[in-house]
């Protein structure tokens, strides 16, 4: 019995030491950049600059700008419809990795205020 | 500052509310005082009776506060902060029990009612466990009583938040100024999310789940505390299967309500709070068995003692997470704060001291078994499997606490001096449900096949020798069927990789596993089938999420990304479907029909065709996914899915896309404006080439056909009847751009073609020119007798008889009236006849007319004076112009306003999770009516 706890512990450290390798860090643009690798950027929409989405073109195609927590400002491109409210949107948090020049996202999370409280919506796409 | 002297407030409910909770408050304290008492004089029975009489006046007085906010809330009165933040003029009667515990005041209380409940039951049923248990309870009463008791200390410290504040005091705004602010403010409202009947019974199902969580934990604390280390295991074998039983049916209830009206396709994203909801409900299984286990053989009492405490404190935990707002960058169901951090904080600080307290204090009494468990007896396995039980939630519950790992990380911080911390912090997993899969999936394939081989087993290993061939055929039976059963699912199911064909073994296992025992042990008894009902759901469930979840389709995927010809970003899984255009996808012929707004909600027709290679109809439905709008019916508030639901397989579809003028009344300006429109002035009939179309104006109307056109009393309505036709002379549509003049604003109603990008408008100068002022007119007067033709500059005028009928829009009868219309017919200069309907009536004595107004010809006529005795009728007629022209704007580069976006999920074998879940409860249920039976 004590032998089979042991050994029970054991593969119990071994598959947390696995799971702690997927926890993520949040980054800023620049970091997910230099990384090479995929990470979440928090940051806010940048609503001074443009938005892109035309449903007729291409309805999983959505690009905005957005500004991360060191204050750079990056286009993000999400293969997804753009988002309901997506301009009320007061923190985003883009899950996503470069393509060359360009921030693709699979997924972004983003806290919409409304009158509705602190609400949520996670975005995803193509999952 | 003067104290205002406000109109129309209802203070009294508040002030009683408050006195209301503070009596709870009290009365739990006196409960737990009194049934304390009781456990060490157990002779006395006026400590009990005490604790009786503390216990129904502490009932009684949240009973109470419930009743009196529920009054609040029904009577909108919104002084209260909380009936304005959760109710409204127009909120149906029927979601007034979701605005009450839409707040975090109002699920307390739906909690502490649970308890008080229960309670009540403990007092009824649990005889000699009734002082140590109910002390328990109440000590968790007063801990929960005081998160809603919105009590200062030294101004700054409160504890717990009132549900009874009112509005004027939570918030600054020069609106209390006004001593008459309650005349002026309108409630929020009902998140419009929550406005459907999952948001009513779902929290009360999950709710009842947590608080049955409480009661083992008392009885469990109870025995510590007493020293009676055996005699509880029995009385709370029922409290736990029904915790089990409850709680899985409140999680399984949010699962589903996912599933129908989210937009994100399933029924499990392992969103935190889903996680936390989850993790104590495994924690209780692992309780529940090894309670079986200690009932049986004496073992592992210390271990089930844990797992009871443990259970419950992940349940105050879980309740932390989720109101602390701690969670709030990583989980899509993050409420408010309310500040009650150092409570909650609190709260499981001093159950997890009590706890090990106890634990430590009582160890060297709490009998050990000191023989070793056998391979070959069922305790040994269902000891193992509470351990693979735990596993998997401490794996869950490690993932999901990084916020508060980086919350420590933070607070360390500060206290070591070292400032931002965030470097340190460290994010959720970026793809949670790849993560939580890949370990669950290990736990899954150990409990099923634990679940099968251990009901097999005895306890104690009993007649082993003699049992050992009987044992060895079954297994071996069950796993030979099971391989077999794997293999059949394996023709349905894709397996992507070899740990899940070692998890469809298992789950196939484990359920003929199962059912060998339904059929040849418990032998058709149903209360021995408990266990086997249990365990053999849970692996047809695990075949329903792999079904489900591997094979799950994306039915509306971007068809390039199919053919492999765009390399990268053209990937997608929403469908761009027009109006009428069926579009192929995945097999199916795809068409948005038709939409209908019904009150608030545009509810979309969607048919989907199947055919087969000769032609034939082999599938054909329609879903109608919908879009909520808000109360003023300017912008979407949400979208709804809608799911075809077959046995052995679900459509899920989902509205993910509007065009923009339709998701928000102020897009319709945004983009109108940004538009190039050029100005035509046309004249009824004739044509103007615009790019490679061609416009003409047929007509203009005192009126309108646009189908967006809504008559209100009034309206003063002009439009145009455009026809548009392409260069090839093939196509030819009508569009109605249209004016009206609503309580003295102007309204313009543009119509396009969008299948030409050609949009229509009318400037509103058209009024002016064509509908001017009658000042402005001159008017000739022309004498006519019934039947006669006469000539007006180039008008032919027939005055045909008068009708006695009244068309006349602008006319309201009033009794006494004498009324009737000329019918006159004008022939001009084309050969085209109009009719002209001048109204003539007598008021009180007064004459009085109402004018005919002739738009295509510019003709405004009056009907002044009738002359019976000459049988004369004078009329009097004005023109601004011979040809009067319609100011006509033409924009070519309208976008499409006649689509949906639409994401289309094919679930297969759905239903087996479904199925599977319900049947694992149901054992838990079954479980549980045996016991109560027996007593």
């Amino acid at each position: 019995m004590p032998i089979l706890i042991l050994a029970l512990m054991a593969a119990g450290v071994i598959m947390l030491i696995s799971a702690s390798k997927d926890m993520s860090t949040y980054s800023t643009f620049s970091q997910v950049k230099r990384s090479g690798e995929t990470s979440k950027v928090v940051g806010v929409l940048a609503k001074d600059k443009p938005m892109y989405y035309n449903a007729e073109e291409n309805p999983n195609l959505f690009r905005f700008y957005m500004t991360d927590q060191q204050g750079e400002v990056h286009e993000v491109t999400l293969q997804a419809p753009k988002p309901q409210d997506f301009e009320l949107s007061e923190q985003v948090v883009a899950t996503g990795s470069f393509v060359g020049d360009e921030f693709v996202a699979s997924s972004i999370l983003m806290k919409c205020p409304s009158k509705y409280k602190n609400e949520e919506v996670l975005v995803r796409s193509n999952m | 500052m003067q104290d205002i002297q406000y109109i129309g407030e209802h203070l009294l409910p508040g002030r009683l509310g408050h006195f209301l909770i503070l009596t709870a408050f009290v009365t739990a304290l006196l409960a737990i005082l009194a049934f304390r008492k009781k456990v060490t004089h157990p002779d006395d029975a006026s400590w009990l009776r005490l604790g009786r009489i503390a216990w129904g006046i502490h009932s009684f007085s949240i009973l109470a506060v419930i009743g009196l906010i529920f009054y609040i809330m029904v009577s909108q009165m919104y002084e209260y902060q909380y009936a304005w933040d959760h109710v409204s003029a127009d909120l149906p009667m029927k979601y007034i029990f979701s605005a009450f515990w839409e707040g975090q005041e109002g699920s307390f209380l739906l909690w502490m009612f649970w308890h008080v409940v229960l309670g009540s039951v403990v007092v009824l049923t649990a005889k000699r466990w009734e002082p140590g248990v109910m002390t328990w309870l109440s000590m968790i009463q007063l801990v929960l009583v005081s998160m809603i008791a919105g009590v200062y200390f030294a101004d700054d410290f409160r504890m717990g938040s009132s549900p009874f504040l009112l509005l004027r005091d939570t918030m600054q705004a020069p609106i209390f100024n006004n001593p008459n602010y309650l005349s002026l403010i309108e409630g929020n409202g009902l998140n419009p999310l929550l406005q459907n009947y999952w948001m009513t019974i779902h929290p009360p199902t999950l709710f009842l789940g947590f608080a049955s969580v409480t009661i083992p934990f008392c009885f469990a604390m109870t025995g510590l505390w007493e020293k009676e280390h055996t005699a509880w295991l029995k009385p709370v074998m029922p409290w736990t299967l029904f915790s089990a039983g409850i709680l899985g049916l409140g999680i399984l209830m949010g699962g589903a309500w996912a599933y129908e009206a989210l937009s994100f396709g399933g029924y499990w994203a392992w969103d935190p709070v889903e996680n936390m909801s989850l993790v104590p409900w495994i924690v209780l299984l692992a309780a529940l068995h090894g309670n079986f286990i200690a009932r049986h053989t004496g073992l592992s009492i210390r271990t089930t003692y844990i797992f009871y405490i443990l259970s419950f404190l992940l349940v105050v935990y879980s309740t932390f997470l989720t109101r602390s707002g701690i969670l709030g960058e990583e989980s899509v169901h993050a409420f408010t704060e309310m500040g009650l951090e150092w409570q909650l904080v609190g709260f499981i600080f001093l159950f997890l001291l009590s706890g090990i307290y106890f634990l430590v204090s009582r160890n060297k009494s709490i009998p050990v078994v000191l023989k070793e468990e056998q391979i070959q007896s069922r305790e040994f396995w269902m000891f193992v499997g509470s351990m693979v039980l735990m596993f998997s939630a401490i794996l869950i519950t490690f993932s999901t606490s990084i916020p508060v790992w980086n919350k420590l990380v933070d607070v360390y911080g500060s206290l070591m001096g070292k400032g931002d911390m965030t470097p340190y912090h460290k994010a959720m997993p970026l793809d949670p449900i790849d993560h939580h899969n890949r370990f669950q999936l290990w736990n899954a394939v150990l409990l099923s096949i634990i679940s099968g081989v251990g009901l097999l087993l005895r306890f104690g290993a009993m007649g082993w020798a003699e049992y050992k061939p009987r044992f060895l055929k079954h297994v071996g039976t069950s796993v030979v069927l099971g391989l077999g059963v794997a293999y059949l699912f394996s023709l349905w199911i894709e397996l992507p990789s070899w740990q899940y064909i070692v998890l469809l073994i298992a789950a196939s296992f484990g359920i003929v596993s199962n059912i060998n025992y339904m059929i040849n042990f418990a032998k058709g008894r149903l209360t021995s089938m408990a266990a086997a009902f249990a365990h053999g759901g849970f692996a047809l469930m695990l075949v329903g999420i792999m079904v489900s979840g591997l094979n799950k389709r994306t039915l509306s995927e971007n068809r390039f990304a199919q053919e492999g010809l765009a390399e990268g970003l053209d990937v997608g899984n929403n469908a761009f479907l027009i109006k009428d255009l069926p579009m192929y996808m995945n097999n199916y012929w795809v068409t948005y029909k038709s939409d209908t707004l019904e009150g608030l909600t545009r509810k979309y027709e969607v048919e989907f065709v199947k055919v087969n290679e000769s032609g034939d109809t082999v599938e054909h439905f329609t879903t109608h996914p919908n879009i909520l709008y808000d109360r003023e019916l300017t912008k979407v508030a949400t979208a709804n899915p809608n799911t075809k639901r077959y046995l052995d397989r679900d459509v899920f579809t989902f509205i993910s896309g509007l065009p923009p003028e339709q998701q928000d009344r102020a897009n319709l300006e945004k983009i109108d404006s940004s538009l190039d429109y050029k100005l035509h002035f046309l004249a009824p009939g004739m044509t103007r080439k615009v790019g490679s179309y061609n416009i003409r104006l047929d007509s203009i109307l005192l009126g309108t056909n646009h189908r967006e056109y809504d008559r209100e009393e009034d309206d003063l309505v002009l439009s145009g009847i455009v026809t548009v036709t392409d260069s090839a002379g093939t196509r030819s549509e009508k569009i109605y751009p249209t004016l009206i003049v609503r309580k003295g604003l102007l309204y313009s109603l543009t119509d396009q073609v969008n299948d030409f990008n050609i949009r229509g408008r009318l400037k509103a100068s058209a009024l002016d020119s064509l509908f001017p002022m009658d000042d402005k007119l001159a008017y000739e007067p022309l004498v006519i007798k019934s039947g006669e033709t006469k000539t007006w500059n180039d008008l032919a005028l027939t005055l045909q008889g008068i009708d006695k009928t009244i068309d006349h829009p602008n006319y309201r009868s009033m009794e006494g009236d004498i009324a009737i219309q000329a019918v006159v017919s004008i022939k001009g200069k084309d050969n085209k006849t109009h009719i002209a309907r001048p109204l003539y009536f007598i008021r009180d004595g007064s004459p009085l007319n109402m004018k005919a107004y002739v738009p295509d010809i510019g003709l405004h006529m009056k009907l002044e004076r009738i002359d019976p005795e000459k049988e004369e009728f004078h009329l009097y007629l004005a023109r601004l112009s011979d040809t009067p022209l319609l100011p006509l704007e033409i924009a070519q580069d309208a976008p499409r306003n006649d689509y949906i976006v639409l994401e289309a999920i094919l679930f297969p074998g759905i239903n087996l999770f479904w199925a599977g879940s319900l049947i694992m409860l149901m054992g838990m249920f079954i479980g549980l009516y045996k016991r109560l039976r027996k007593t």
